[in-house]
């Protein structure tokens, strides 16, 4: 019974249910929504976001960001697509141990500034979102790459399904989220991320090593981010040295709508995957309606400024009763 | 475990400074197994730093620390855990994110493989909370919980650490009544399970009620330790007070005008209620009290920073609208708040700009500053003030605490206020330089100031003040007179309830 109630509080459980609501409402405007290409076009424009979203979690429930993600994205898959063009025969394995390795180590490069030199992960995390894509512009000297190019057996992953319903890529999303949720609730290290980022000083006095928490972190996220490389050649089938330009900001944005507070110390990759996935459903409600795709943007900033108001409002409340029971145990 | 009456804790002579401040002198305590000791003293008797040592924030500069028959390893808190010892904070610092059953057991949490087994932290926590007689959910984020609640999380974490020498730094201070009754009953707890435990407080009657043993510090020093059965109220006041009063600048007698400052009724729920008083020009009205009973927020809220409820400000006979200081400012009213750094100064700014801050306003020729005379106000009142420093650009950091204090003090003066607010003005600064302060305020009276200041430091309360009136939980205590006041007076009214009789 209190397993359940504690359930209805959570905020993946109140998540859910909005995506579930928004999934209804899309579904009675457009009702290809709800068949099964329906549902696997939606996963499978959610992946490479989804995946991004359980790397950036660990990073902002410990109150820093990681902006350079999308950036690191381009690169990897840049960098992928110019490997396989020059190897032929490189089949998909290749590709998932390569795009990782190319990620670590622009997650190696934040790891160091951030929790190395101990610089604000904000400006080092926009400074690194432009060199690596300052790289990608050098090293693809406006080459770009097709289909043909890349390895077969990675771009056939597109079309492979489980259950009919699931794709491939949200497939490895779905267990990503399982693992990295699994271990931010039952290990003693993934703990030690919600206690430093929910009171730092205090971490430091409970002998917490900060400096190895938040290097990994940065570490897994950019694990992530070289796994979306992979992700984005499964999906587009062609890369050039803009690939995945600008889309840092809407994963901080599916991160922080999915309930991980942006000020660190609560948060699930689970409800940052949700966050993800309804935003996308809202887009495709809005498409369904025939709202012109301009507004886009606009209504991911409003959905972004919505939760971050849900969430001030709840905090208001408690702290008003707070001082309303500070001033009856005065009187 | 250790059984009762064993010397658990023994510390020796103990010597601490900072900087050219002595914080411990000969510092002494001895605490055994299933006692409440009670260590008390004024403001800067070293209670704190003698807490802080044992924490491993701070390493003693000399004499001697045991725990049962070894050396206590100083210098790191974690150290402090591993040898059994629990420092309690008069604001516990938990994680507000995360649920009672972890708060307890961060970095130790019990493990079924390796996982960790969620369900046993919560019913070790839970029975822990239980034989502390505090049964709050574990499940809940600490988020909220009242600092009561708070503490007995801390309790149950030092208890789960297999602490035997528990230290509470002034527990009682944020607690209401009811509070501090269930705190005791833990602490009795405690003490029957043969713990040490330490109670730091300023509340005498509590000392009186709850403690087997009291040690008296004083300046830094040791003055007594007695079982509380042999001793009572005025003996322990009287080993409190009896500093040294020689060292302070002796105040003149200055004409006392009108009265340019009024206070009626001042309430805030929060913090606190019905607070009356007049200060009139040439006149130095002292607010005494403990730290935590509301005399900053009383200052806070004369000076417009924050709203009151119900109440008036009256200058000059004139209503003052709350909650503007701009009205506060234009009724030449001045604040030096007690944290100088974080209120008073801008720290990486240069001397001048900081001296010249508030007077803008004069100094300024239409939109751009005249830097000129930003460079005459600035000398003028290094002279007048005696700040030591080398060249006005530098940023304020770099002046020692004493010549911080009298940057404020001389932004503040450079307005030429009527009624001047100091709150703690010779906090953390040296003897030298106090006086020097307290010459300044003195002169400011003789200019014909109203002159309001709170201070914890009762030499200091009774050298200065024309007046003495004493807060205590919010409320106005009592008030004393220049020549009725004594220390003893101002404790008793401060720390007790009942009448000192």
């Amino acid at each position: 019974m209190s397993r359940f109630s504690g359930l209805l509080r959570g905020r993946e459980f109140s998540l859910a249910l909005i995506l579930v609501v928004a999934i209804g409402i899309t579904g009675t405007i457009n009702p290809r929504f709800l068949t099964g290409d329906g549902t696997r076009d939606l996963l499978t424009a959610t992946a490479i976001v989804a995946l991004l979203t359980i790397g950036m979690t660990p990073i902002v429930i410990m109150r820093h960001i990681d902006l350079s993600v999308a950036s690191t994205v381009g690169l990897t898959a840049w960098l992928l697509a110019d490997y396989s063009a020059k190897n032929p025969g490189t089949n998909a394995l290749t590709m998932f141990i390569l795009g990782p390795l190319i990620g670590l180590g622009a997650g190696l490069l934040n790891g160091v500034l951030v929790a190395g030199l101990r610089l604000p992960a904000l400006v080092v995390t926009i400074g690194t979102l432009y060199i690596i894509r300052g790289i990608a512009y050098v090293v693809s000297n406006s080459v770009d790459y097709n289909a043909q190019e890349m390895p077969q057996d990675l771009l056939e992953l597109q079309f492979k399904t489980y259950f009919g319903l699931i794709p491939f890529t949200f497939m490895l999303v779905i267990i990503g989220v399982i693992l990295v949720g699994w271990y931010m609730k039952y290990t003693k290290a993934g703990r030690d991320c919600y206690a430093i980022g929910s009171n730092p000083p205090a971490a430091d006095l409970a002998g917490i090593n900060v400096f190895r928490r938040t290097f990994v972190a940065f570490l897994f996220s950019g694990f992530m981010a070289g796994l979306g490389g992979v992700f984005y050649i499964i999906r587009f089938a062609q890369v050039d040295s803009t690939a995945f330009y600008g889309q840092e900001l809407g994963i901080v944005a599916a991160v922080v709508i999915g309930g991980v507070a942006i000020f660190g110390g609560a948060g699930t990759p689970v409800g940052a995957a949700i966050g993800a996935l309804l935003v996308q459903t809202i887009q495709g409600a809005l498409a369904a309606l025939g709202v012109a795709p301009f507004w886009k943007q606009a209504i991911n900033g409003t959905l972004l400024i919505i939760a971050i108001y849900v969430d001030r409002v709840i905090a208001r409340r408690s702290e008003k009763s707070l001082l309303a029971q500070r001033i009856r145990e005065r009187a | 475990m250790a059984s009762k009456g064993d010397l658990l804790l023994e510390m020796v002579d103990l010597q601490k400074r900072f900087g050219g401040a002595v914080a411990l002198r000969s510092a002494r305590l001895s605490v055994r197994a299933g006692e409440i000791h009670a260590l008390i003293g004024e403001n800067g008797a070293g209670k704190t730093t003698m807490l802080k040592i044992l924490a491993g924030v701070y390493v003693p500069e000399g004499g001697s620390i045991r725990l049962g028959g070894e050396d206590f390893r100083a210098g790191s808190p974690f150290a402090s855990i591993s040898q059994g010892i629990a420092v309690i904070c008069q604001e516990p610092s938990l994680f507000p994110d995360l649920s009672l059953a972890e708060n307890v057991f961060i970095g130790r949490q019990p493990k079924r493989g390796v996982a960790i087994n969620w369900k046993q932290a919560q019913s070790d926590a839970e029975r822990l909370f239980k034989e502390l007689g505090v049964p709050l959910d574990s499940k809940r984020q600490a988020r909220g919980l009242s600092i009561a609640d708070q503490q007995v999380v801390e309790i149950a974490k030092a208890l789960s650490m297999d602490a035997n020498i528990i230290l509470m730094d002034e527990p009682t201070a944020a607690l209401s009544a009811s509070e501090v009754a269930r705190l005791m009953t833990v602490m009795r707890a405690l003490r029957d399970s043969n713990k040490g435990v330490v109670f730091v407080s300023h509340r005498l009657d509590e000392v009186f009620a709850i403690s087997d043993h009291v040690t008296v510090l004083r300046d830094g020093q040791f003055v007594s330790e007695s079982p509380i059965g042999k001793t009572n109220l005025q003996s322990v006041i009287k080993d409190m007070v009896g500093r040294e009063l020689t060292e302070l600048f002796p105040k003149g007698k200055h004409k006392i005008g009108e009265v340019v400052l009024e206070v009626e009724g001042l309430t805030n729920p929060a913090y606190f209620r019905d607070i009356s008083l007049k200060v009139r020009s040439g006149e130095i009205v002292a607010l005494a009290g403990l730290v935590g009973s509301g005399r900053s927020e009383v200052a806070r809220c004369i000076f417009g920073v924050d709203q009151y409820e119900s109440g008036t400000v009256k200058v000059r006979g004139q209503v003052q609208k709350p909650g503007s200081t701009k009205k506060a400012l234009k009724n030449k009213i001045a604040l030096v708040p007690e944290d100088r750094r974080q209120q008073g100064l801008f720290m990486i700014s240069p001397i001048s700009n900081n001296i010249a801050m508030q007077s803008f306003g004069d100094i300024a020729r239409r939109l751009f500053i005249n830097f000129r005379k930003e460079r005459d106000l600035t000398s003028t009142w290094k002279e007048r003030l005696n700040i030591k420093f080398n060249d006005a650009k530098d940023p304020v950091e770099r002046l020692s605490g004493g010549n911080q204090q009298k940057t404020v003090l001389a932004k503040w003066l450079a307005t030429n206020p009527d009624i001047l607010i100091i709150d703690e003005p010779t906090r953390g600064i040296d003897v030298a330089t106090k006086a020097e302060v307290h010459r300044l305020i003195d002169q400011a009276a003789a200019d014909g100031k109203a002159i309001l200041m709170i201070s914890s430091e009762l030499p200091e309360v009774l050298g200065m003040a024309d007046r003495v009136i004493v807060m205590r939980e919010g409320k106005q205590v009592a008030e004393f007179s220049r020549s009725e006041v004594t220390q003893e007076k101002v404790i008793a009214a401060a720390t007790t309830s009942k009448k000192a009789s």
